[in-house]
């Protein structure tokens, strides 16, 4: 294989990456979604997780985003001890990404202009939804030597205003941290409107290594596979009964997922939560 | 589920209740904040008269219409910049969001016998159901500019209607 045939493989495997992540739910979700139908005993918002599940089909059937706020691109790359990626196929990934959005297609959302342009927004709005930029790669190790794992993951705005990085004071107790989590999530889910939401959280030793922590939560969690810990924050709050849509009810939050990093001698634990959508994670990797 | 065809008329209003499942089908308008304060003006000025926007009876989506389609924005950002209650005065009847809106705005829609009504942001849903899309007002605006959709059974909830609220209900 000639090395231009190679970028061009990588770009369009990236493309239908992103172009899943936008449009599918993964097989674990659709399964948290039927439960959820399932013990929703409002039926007004028993409907609502009805649409959600309708408008998941159509969107995989269609190959159509899911939402209208498509969302950012947020990128994990995990690499196993064999493996290496070129600078060339690092931008082989960032042109799939912006042929992907093109393709979904993305909301153009891309703000021009220089750094305080940007800010106030007046260098206006890029109609090129390519024009987005993803966020820094994150990187992890695998444990798998031979793996060399692209995820892609689109974060809309909602989550991004109710969600929250900061720290709890654990004074030696893992409950101190576990009812922060819960009083954090119980406000931000109730403000959020779009529920039921997926918990992502991560607890480390900086706002940076929480919030990567978060990313690594939303690209390894799994619906069917839920810690005590998980479980119970979940539990707790969906005692709220803020329901979806907030229309009251039953299940307010589907699942948590929750990553714990290395942690500091210190009396600080920093926790970073997002409270993902009833559509986020929006999720899809790809073996390159 | 209640089927309303556009124009909606008075007596389909006074008939809806908080909880009541609809479908929405005819042409509808879309805006947010860029777009409807702006609509409300002509409508006051009576400019909208030299127009062919038709409000009569008419339904207002509050949403952006970008390629990527269109999805509810929440209604209460500052209940859309205040433009319920000229809206209403210039024939809307249905006001379509997302979110908890305020009790002025609920009694506002009552005193116009106007209803709101939420939708969870399925988008792809939405797209599968509209079936025209053109630019009515204020193409400057972008993907903000006052649009006419032809729609059929657009899904939603009446959340607030003679001066109820769904959020101010037990499940």
């Amino acid at each position: 294989m000639t090395q231009s045939t190679e970028y061009a493989r990588l770009v369009e495997q990236v493309c239908d990456t992103l172009v899943r992540a936008g449009s599918t739910f993964s097989e674990d979700k659709i399964r948290a979604y039927e439960r959820a139908i399932e013990a929703e005993r409002n039926p007004r918002a028993r409907w609502v997780l009805e649409t959600i599940l309708e408008n998941a089909r159509v969107a995989a059937r269609d190959r159509s985003p899911l939402c209208d706020d498509t969302g950012i691109p947020h990128l994990l790359l995990e690499i196993g001890a064999e493996r290496s990626i070129s600078g060339a196929a690092l931008e082989a990934v960032r042109q799939g990404v912006r042929e992907g959005l093109q393709a979904l297609p993305g909301r153009p959302m891309a703000i021009m202009g220089d750094d305080w342009q940007r800010i106030d927004q007046s260098g206006g709005l890029d109609p090129d939804p390519a024009g987005l930029d993803p966020a820094p790669l994150l990187i992890c190790p695998s444990p798998d030597p031979h793996r060399l794992r692209l995820h892609i993951l689109m974060f809309g705005g909602g989550p991004a205003i109710r969600g929250k990085t900061y720290r709890v004071f654990h004074r030696h107790s893992q409950a101190v941290v576990k009812d922060e989590i819960v009083k954090w999530a119980t406000e931000a889910v109730e403000q959020l409107g779009c529920s039921p939401c997926t918990l992502t959280i991560g607890i480390g030793r900086s706002h940076y290594e929480a919030a990567s922590l978060m990313l690594q939560a939303q690209a390894f969690g799994n619906h069917d596979v839920q810690s005590e810990a998980e479980q119970e924050i979940t539990r707790r709050v969906n005692k709220s009964n803020i329901g979806a849509l907030g229309l009251r009810g039953d299940v307010s939050v589907l699942s948590t997922f929750l990553r714990i990093g290395p942690q500091r001698a210190s009396g600080v634990r920093v926790v970073c939560l997002r409270p993902s959508c009833c559509f986020e994670p929006r999720h899809a990797w790809t073996e390159l | 589920m209640i089927e309303l065809h556009t124009p909606i008329s008075d007596a389909d209003i006074a008939a809806l209740r908080v909880g009541d499942r609809v479908e929405i089908s005819g042409y509808i308008y879309t805006g947010r904040d860029a777009a409807l304060p702006r609509l409300v003006r002509m409508i006051r000025d009576e400019s909208i008269l030299d127009t062919d926007i038709d409000l009569k009876g008419s339904v207002i989506f509050h949403t952006a219409v970008s390629p990527a389609g269109v999805g509810p924005t929440s209604s209460n950002k500052a209940e859309i910049e205040g433009s319920f209650p000229g809206l209403c005065e210039g024939g809307v009847k249905l006001h379509l969001g997302k979110g908890r809106i305020g009790a002025d705005t609920i009694r506002s829609l009552d005193e116009h016998n106007a209803v709101y009504a939420v939708m969870p942001p399925v988008t792809a849903l939405l797209n599968a159901r509209t079936l025209e899309r053109r630019v009515a007002a204020f193409p400057e605006e972008g993907m903000e500019a006052l649009h006419l959709l032809k729609v059929e059974r657009y899904p939603c909830i009446i959340a607030a209607a003679h001066g109820k609220s769904i959020y101010d209900e037990e499940a």
